[in-house]
């Protein structure tokens, strides 16, 4: 079942922000002073598409490999950037590990996906691999995320049992253990949960973009199941990957917690 | 063998130019030339904030000097691992930390780690007399370690201490939670061990030392410096 995709044109986008000029009401309204922000958000996501767009149409025509790559590592590099700038916990650096580690398990799972269960040939066709790709980088971006600031937060709040545990004979595995347990967990859950509501509670954006773009229902499901999966075996790999870097990174070469609690409130 | 070589013998840990410093921070420790002699009994004093503390932690390896090397049993610090060495130089916090669980489950916890599996675990007829030495005879091994009072986890984290049978014993301030009565069978527990076994004890307390078993060495830390007095 295919049909012709109703084109939207830009009279009709204008008309769209419509919404944007009553969230803009409401803010006014009620004094939540958001309208600079709700006007910086619109003519970013107006922006970033267009250029998105624009940028995909000149990949997909190009063709090539290396290119390809370029755009899947500059993905990357701002997937990092953006997990780095949530972490509150600025003391332990991991940019650089936390790319190696993301380049390497995105390309496989990417590669898995693209090249060995849908087929593409080649197997970086840009068509399925890019936006495969960012679903994957953007979805487990928010996890590896969530996991880091959940790890750093309860290693420097549990200090005293860490430390405790040290003195007591413990390797540092041993001592954070059940803090990269819960830090595993938290990045875990939000992929397990959009697995359990997805089809009843909400129909995924790109099952929605396929629909609308004329693909069978039947088609569209199948490349969401195969994101769904994809998405909660890349979450758990990177979560599993980055906490465990970050917290490595965490322990001196003695095993010592560096960490340090907040100012002036420690014995010295 | 000369003198000196049986002096460095004798000391079980050695600071030789130690500087140590907090990120941002001017230095808390420079150029720190010290020994810790095998089997005494020192008392760690100092006004607060002086580096008592962080003294304790240094040897410990909780932290690290920027500069100079502390030695143990005449080795550098590099060559034991640091879980083995944590073991055997056992600090116990100012801020006791017990764990979700049991008396028992506390106690025994530490012979869990990959580190301590040589050990023999104690059974409970020696932990109840451990127990009941630092006045804890009231408190079962069933009991939920996070029940009891802070003085009461403070005397269960000493045993729990002492069941690794360490080299050394670092305590800061052991006793600030407890009634008189619990802080001389607490003391009275540490001065038999210095006396019967030889353990090596440095305890950091702001208290004055009654007991005349033993007379205590005392390193006072001042302004970045740490003197031996008498």
């Amino acid at each position: 079942m295919t049909h012709s995709v109703i084109e939207i044109g830009p009279y009709q986008l204008l008309l769209a922000l419509v919404f944007i000029l009553a969230a803009g009401g409401a803010s006014l309204y009620h004094g939540l002073r958001l309208e600079k922000d709700l006007l910086v958000g619109t003519i970013r996501t107006f922006a970033q598409l267009f250029l998105l767009g624009y940028v995909l149409k000149f990949v997909f025509r190009l063709d090539s490999v290396w290119l390809v790559l370029a755009v899947f590592l500059f993905m990357i590099v701002f997937a990092v950037r953006i997990i780095r700038s949530r972490i509150k916990e600025k003391q332990v650096s991991f940019f650089w590990p936390m790319l190696i580690s993301m380049t390497i398990s995105y390309a496989l799972v990417a590669f898995l996906i693209t090249g060995v269960v849908i087929g593409a040939d080649p197997w970086w066709k840009p068509q399925y691999f890019i936006p495969l790709a960012g679903m994957l980088i953007g979805n487990s971006m928010n996890a590896v995320a969530i996991s880091l600031d959940r790890l750093l937060g309860e290693l420097k709040k549990r200090r005293q049992e860490v430390e405790m545990m040290l003195c007591l004979g413990a390797d540092y595995r041993e001592a954070s253990k059940d803090m990269v347990k819960n830090a595993m967990r938290a990045g875990m859950i939000p992929s397990i949960n959009s697995m359990m509501a997805v089809g009843v509670v909400f129909i995924p954006g790109m099952m929605t973009g396929q629909i609308l773009a004329g693909a069978d229902p039947l088609i569209a499901i199948r490349y969401q199941i195969l994101v769904m999966v994809m998405l909660v075996g890349s979450t758990a790999i990177l979560s599993f990957l980055g906490v465990r870097i970050v917290c490595r990174r965490c322990f001196g070469p003695a095993q010592q917690l560096l960490l340090r609690p907040e100012k002036n409130s420690r014995n010295r | 063998m000369r003198i000196a070589d049986c002096e460095i013998k004798n000391n079980i840990i050695d600071f030789r130019d130690v500087t140590f410093v907090f990120e941002g921070k001017t230095p808390l420790f420079s150029d720190l030339t010290l020994s810790i002699e095998k089997g005494a009994f020192y008392l760690v004093q100092g006004p607060s904030g002086a580096g008592k503390t962080t003294f304790l932690r240094l040897i410990t390896r909780l932290e690290e000097p920027v500069s100079g090397e502390i030695r143990f049993q005449d080795k550098p610090f590099d060559s034991y691992s640091p879980p083995v060495l944590r073991r055997s130089l056992l600090y116990i916090q100012q801020t006791p930390t017990v764990m979700d669980g049991s008396v028992a489950e506390n106690l025994l916890m530490p012979f869990s780690f990959k580190n301590n599996s040589h050990l023999t675990q104690p059974g409970h007829e020696k932990l109840g007399a451990l127990l009941r030495e630092v006045h804890l005879e009231d408190v079962g091994l069933d009991d939920h370690a996070m029940n009891l009072s802070v003085g009461q986890i403070q005397r269960l984290c000493l045993v729990r201490g002492l069941l690794l049978s360490p080299e050394m014993l670092l305590l800061d301030e052991p006793t600030s939670a407890l009634d008189r009565e619990s802080a001389q069978a607490v003391m009275a527990l540490i001065e038999r061990l210095n006396v019967e076994s030889g353990l090596t004890i440095l305890i950091v307390t702001h208290k004055t030392y009654g007991q005349d078993r033993i007379k205590p060495r005392y390193l006072v830390i001042e302004e970045g410096r740490i003197e031996e007095s008498s």
